[in-house]
């Protein structure tokens, strides 16, 4: 009973974020200081084009990403220093994944997909804030969909035409 | 057990949290994936339907088709076949330019808004709207001014000149001229006036603002008036000197006196400048010496005697090397400036130039009948054909002031040359904002078919070459929603985006994306006007 629930739950919330036509985070809120999801969902390619290219460029501090493989879909991690040196419980890191590439995919127009992450969020994050994760989908005939766009002081993201998906930080939870 | 249904409990509560969170964000940003017709199509024959594809599923807030007149009409017959919008178009549609503005919502209620644009025919130019209003007072005062400094200039300069060079015998005729100067003079300083009111539109009743006088200062046209002024301050002050110094400022006065006015205008500042300037001296100098010469000669005739017959010798002699360089240098202005023949006819400026053409004529016909009719005679010393002469010659001078009558006109006809130029001048703006600046350029500067171009720098002048550049054009007042141009970038660097069509005139909004980086994009904003 209890398993059938989950699943027409769960079965409207993918129903209800395919309507999303612009890429977002599924997980809509995190602790700093912890791991955290990243669910990348893709709900359309770019002018009824396919979409080949997903590429998700990874904040200043946000360490540790791994990315989940995904058939059909070659794995790139551009790599790079981080602007200051981060903790990760208790080991200082000042490089590590800048920007994940899957490509060589052919995600229709009239498809969904989602494409994971697992990060760390450091304490350094402010909590109450929220985190952007730029996203490029590109698609053949160098059309794209770029997700870039983050808020400034007093903008929301409703007056973005391109937000780029967010997550919002809450406070970190004690231990780990 | 326990622990597993508590955990279980969790997850449907979590997962319902995330349900209402998607509910809450999902902002549909629905995006058209074609038109028919297809966005800046020209089509031949106006279209039965019209229909919009989207990336998902839509309800329609406002179909509004812009027709080439500037008039809206909101487009109610619709249909949805999936993603694609069907839409009734209007019977009636006529040639040129057509804005489909459409304003759409997809499933959550996040509406998205754009335009897309369809010519019928060929791409129209923006409506005629009324034209500028005319304030009448100041343009006659401006007009009468300007015959008063012709007549200063070439009665007065050209007059003293003549006396002092000429025609001795004719300082009868200096009071004449000595009017004639201080006429002259008060125009010139009354016109700086009057081009400030002009300049800044401001009524007749404004004169008294120095605001006014220095704005007409700061024209071009204010330089002819230092120089002008300049030029009737010496004649006036020497005008009663015939000795050597006397002689020497009446030929600074013409020359200074016709240089002015080739320090402004419509002809001086025509290309190219080296031909145009000297070609308006010339002009302007003869024209000075050969009228100027007219009533210091019709005294001297009056008078009589040897001195009389000598000097209508010299004039015979001079006039028609002065009049062969007027006609010439006239006629070089006067191509540059008109350009075709049909505009002669078809603009005000050309309608000028036949007017004074045609009394130009007259004027030579008479000036023919009296070197063949009554100079020889004159010369001979038959009293009575001197008096006729005299009297031909006062005519000829009235002729002379209906012709800069005429072509005081002119100051408010610019040149077809002009016309042309102005309507291909590009209208352009400078946006700067932190992480970029834009000089973007529409060419030409009106409604109609139009290229946008940009030259995008950093914000420390360097030059940068962003990924991507994308126009957007949006008019709210007219009901236009946001147009998308993507730029190309050039060998020289500017990004250009042609085959923009810009239906209606008026007061746009321009927004230029520029994608610094994959993940970087940059929106300048800003509102430009673009003429009819």
């Amino acid at each position: 009973m209890l398993k059938r629930t989950l699943a027409t739950v769960a079965a409207l919330a993918l129903g209800s974020s395919a309507a999303l036509a612009h890429v977002s985070l599924q997980l809509k809120e995190a602790p700093v200081g912890s791991t955290y999801r990243a669910i990348f969902q893709v709900p359309h390619g770019c002018e009824g084009k396919p979409t080949n290219v997903v590429r998700v460029q990874i904040p200043e501090g946000v360490i540790a990403v791994k990315p989940q493989p995904k058939a059909g879909w070659t794995l790139e991690k551009i790599k790079g220093a981080y602007a200051k040196s981060y903790d990760y419980y208790g080991t200082p890191t000042s490089e590590g994944v800048k920007e994940i590439v899957w490509s060589g995919g052919n995600l229709g127009d009239d498809e969904y997909d989602e494409f994971v992450l697992r990060v760390y969020l450091t304490k350094d994050l402010k909590a109450g804030e929220t985190l952007h994760f730029p996203v490029v989908q590109e698609c053949p005939d160098g059309v794209a969909e770029r997700w870039i766009e983050i808020p400034a002081a007093g903008q929301s993201e409703d007056d973005l035409e391109l937000p780029a998906p967010g997550v919002k930080l809450l406070e970190a939870t004690n231990g780990h | 057990m326990r622990d597993h249904l508590g955990r279980a409990c969790i997850q449907v509560f979590l997962t319902g949290i995330f349900w209402c969170c998607l509910a809450v964000a999902a902002m549909a940003h629905a995006s058209l994936t074609g038109a028919v017709p297809a966005d800046g199509a020209v089509v031949n024959a106006p279209p039965k339907t019209l229909s919009l594809s989207f990336s998902e599923p839509v309800s329609p807030l406002v179909l509004r088709l812009i027709l080439p007149d500037g008039q809206s009409k909101t487009l109610e017959t619709f249909v949805l076949r999936d993603r694609t919008l069907e839409i009734a178009a209007p019977g009636d549609l006529a040639a040129g330019t057509h804005v489909l503005a459409w304003r759409v919502v997809s499933e959550d209620g996040h509406p998205v808004a754009g335009s897309t644009i369809f010519s019928i025919g060929a791409p129209s130019s923006a409506p005629q709207a009324a034209g500028e209003a005319i304030d009448w007072p100041v343009r006659t005062a401006l007009w009468l001014a300007r015959i008063a400094m012709y007549a200063g200039l070439f009665f007065g300069i050209g007059g003293l000149f003549a006396v002092r060079w000429l025609i001795p015998d004719g300082a009868a005729g200096l009071p004449v001229i000595k009017m004639a100067l201080l006429l002259g003079f008060s125009a010139t300083v009354v016109s700086l006036g009057l081009q400030g009111l002009d300049a800044l539109g401001a009524p007749l009743s404004n004169l008294t603002d120095r605001a006014v006088w220095s704005a007409g200062l700061a024209t071009s046209f204010g330089l002819t008036v230092v120089v002008l002024s300049f030029a009737f301050l010496l004649a006036l002050v020497t005008s009663s000197r015939a000795t050597f110094s006397g002689r020497a400022a009446s030929l600074v006065a013409v020359v200074a006196g016709s240089a002015a006015m080739a320090l402004s205008g419509h002809a001086s500042s025509a290309t190219p400048q080296w031909l145009m300037r000297p070609a308006v001296f010339v002009h302007v100098v003869t024209i000075a010496i050969w009228i100027g010469s007219l009533p210091p000669l019709a005294y001297a005739l009056q008078h009589g005697g040897d001195a009389a017959r000598q000097a209508l010798g010299r004039f015979s002699r001079l006039i028609p090397v002065c009049v062969a360089a007027l006609t010439a240098a006239g006629l070089l202005l006067a191509i540059v400036q008109v350009q075709t023949f049909d505009a002669l006819v078809s603009t005000a400026y050309g309608n000028v130039l036949l007017a004074k053409t045609a009394l130009l004529v007259v004027l030579f016909l008479l000036v023919v009948a009296n070197r063949w009719v009554f100079t020889k005679p004159a010369e001979r010393g038959e009293l009575g054909s001197a008096r006729r002469l005299a009297r031909a010659i006062i005519i000829e001078t009235m002729i002379a002031l209906a012709i800069f009558a005429v072509a005081a006109t002119w100051r408010f006809t610019p040149p077809p040359r002009a016309l042309a130029i102005a309507a291909a001048q590009p209208v352009s703006i400078h946006i700067h904002a932190d992480k970029a600046m834009a000089e973007i350029a529409v060419t030409p500067g009106r409604a109609g078919p139009v290229e946008l171009s940009a030259v995008i720098l950093a914000p420390d002048f360097t030059t940068m070459i962003p990924k991507e550049v994308t126009f957007v054009l949006f008019n709210p007042q007219a009901g236009i929603e946001p147009m998308r141009r993507k730029a190309t970038l050039q060998a020289d660097g500017v990004w250009r985006a042609s085959g923009v069509v810009v239906p209606i005139a008026g007061q746009w909004h321009l927004r230029v994306d520029i994608l610094v980086s994959d993940f970087e994009l940059v929106r300048l904003q800003d509102t430009i006007e673009i003429p009819r």
